[in-house]
């Protein structure tokens, strides 16, 4: 039997946001996704999300869970992979909410440097 | 990092009035472990994120050749991964629109880093406890207080339970009671049938020659006057299983005696001795063996005996459901085995524990079986050939 841990502290487990994006992730740039820039995010007055990727605009909206999640976080030796639900795992945070981007996103169209 | 300059300088190529966002903005980035894949996402089921919250923890069971379940305190859930044609990222330290609002900071820029991301995730559904394990380990190694204890290897405590048995503590801790399971010596054992009998004999003896009214057992005498043939953790588990305990005004500890736990009881033991009976010969013979004051009915038998009204004479046979196997197409294939046609009557009692929290019998029935009438009645038998 695996025990689900909780590895936060006293003060309860840390609430974290679910980012939903169409496609796949790739690095710009070679040597792998740690430490690269996705992009910005913002918030319209009425509570939109925007999230600016690279030469996109994508809208979305900000969902409530109706089945929250957990973050479960592989602890210890054992043979990597994805479904190796008999590992030992933590609860390391819980996601109530989510945004959501499933619009086509909006290219942006540039003809002026980027850097300022 | 980026700076706000450079933030302002992203929304103006992307054409976006800065005045119509709120001034916050986040930039998100990938953290050093984002595409580690050690993190995973678990979809929670209504209830465990409260008990999460609460600071109860869930358990992943099942051995290397099971299907991995997950348990709460008192629920047990089968696990199954979900993909999504989407990208799901998780991102600590992520501001919503509302708790933004409500902190009312300054221009300024929050550097969330990306933890992980995936395009699956646990799925959970709620299923009924795998419990039939717990009684074949208990099994092994029936207790009788007359078998020499120290030939005994095969025993379990709550926490061997616990980590061999798919199921939720709670879900355990009410199996080991419903099948009469006792804690001797930190173990838990099951007692050898006869030896249980052996027990119950001399409860009903006592009872009989004290002439004590059924419902008013006393403990104390019982342990005085047994406590010489059997060890008085051993009478008073079988009081405890074959009656209801309760404490009078002087503080005295009585038993109830169920009657029908023990009518039930001794059928068995009738019933065990051939492969069928005569169902009135059975009938007699069975109220003679029942205590003085009690009455055997046919309906005390559910899920123990089956009787065959088609044969003539009528006869009688154990069936015992804890026999039968877990697995709902296994129940029913091995049930119409046994008998080609069957009433719901006669069946409910035989996959009345295969139905999950808010299925009916008469749900499972139009799944696995199919109906007819015959003289006049409704029938079940199986969906395919059973050879």
């Amino acid at each position: 039997a695996a025990p689900l841990a909780r590895s936060a502290g006293a003060g309860g487990l840390a609430q974290w946001v679910l980012v939903e994006l169409q496609g796949e992730v790739e690095p710009r740039q070679s040597g792998g996704l740690a430490g690269s820039l996705l992009g910005d995010l913002h918030y319209t007055r009425e509570g939109v999300p925007v999230l600016i990727v690279g030469h996109h605009i994508l809208y979305g909206k900000v969902v409530q869970l109706e089945k929250p999640f957990a973050v479960l976080v592989k602890r210890g030796a054992g043979e990597p992979g994805p479904e190796e639900p008999h590992a030992r795992y933590a609860v390391t945070a819980l996601i109530k909410t989510k945004l959501l981007f499933k619009t086509r996103p909006k290219p942006i169209i540039t003809n002026v440097p980027k850097k300022v | 990092m980026r700076s706000r300059a450079e933030v302002e300088a992203t929304l103006q190529t992307a054409k976006l009035n800065p005045a119509e966002l709120l001034p916050v903005a986040h930039c998100l980035s990938f953290g050093p472990q984002a595409g580690a894949g050690e993190c995973c996402l678990l979809q929670l089921e209504p209830g465990l994120c409260a008990e999460l919250e609460a600071g109860r923890s869930l358990v992943i069971r099942g051995e290397k050749d099971e299907q991995a379940v997950l348990c709460s305190k008192d629920k047990t859930y089968d696990m199954k991964i979900a993909d999504t044609s989407n990208m799901l990222l998780f991102i600590p330290g992520c501001k919503t629109p509302e708790q933004l609002n409500a902190d009312q900071a300054s221009c300024n820029i929050i550097h969330s880093q990306i933890a992980g991301f995936s395009n699956n995730y646990w799925e959970l559904r709620r299923c009924r406890p795998k419990l039939k394990k717990l009684r074949k380990l208990l099994m092994e190694d029936p207790y009788d207080s007359q078998k020499d204890q120290t030939l005994t290897f095969s025993k379990y405590t709550t926490e061997d339970l616990l980590s061999l048995i798919q199921a939720s503590e709670e879900e355990i801790l009410h199996q080991l009671q419903v099948i009469g399971a006792c804690k001797i010596e930190g173990y838990w054992r099951i007692l050898e049938f006869d030896y249980e009998m052996k027990l119950l004999n001399h409860v009903t003896q006592l009872i009989d020659s004290e002439s004590w009214p059924l419902s008013k057992v006393p403990l104390r005498t019982c342990l005085e006057e047994l406590g010489s043939l059997e060890p008085r953790e051993m009478i008073e588990h079988i009081l405890l299983s074959y009656g209801r305990k309760y404490t009078d005004d002087a503080g005295e500890v009585y038993f109830e005696m169920r009657e029908d736990k023990i009518c039930r009881a001794i059928a068995q033991m009738l019933l065990q001795n051939a492969v069928k009976f005569n169902l009135s010969e059975f009938q007699e013979v069975w109220q003679q063996s029942v205590p003085e004051g009690m009455t055997s009915r046919l309906d005390q038998l559910k899920g123990l005996a089956l009787v065959d009204r088609t044969s003539r004479p009528e006869t009688i046979f154990l069936l015992k459901v804890e026999d039968l196997p877990e697995d709902n197409q296994e129940r029913f294939n091995s049930l119409f085995s046994i008998r080609e046609k069957w009433t719901e009557v006669d069946i409910t009692p035989y996959i009345q524990d295969l139905c999950a929290e808010k299925q009916t019998v008469g749900a499972l029935l139009t799944k696995y079986a199919r109906s007819s009438m015959q003289n006049g009645v409704k029938v079940y038998n199986s969906r395919r050939p059973i050879s």
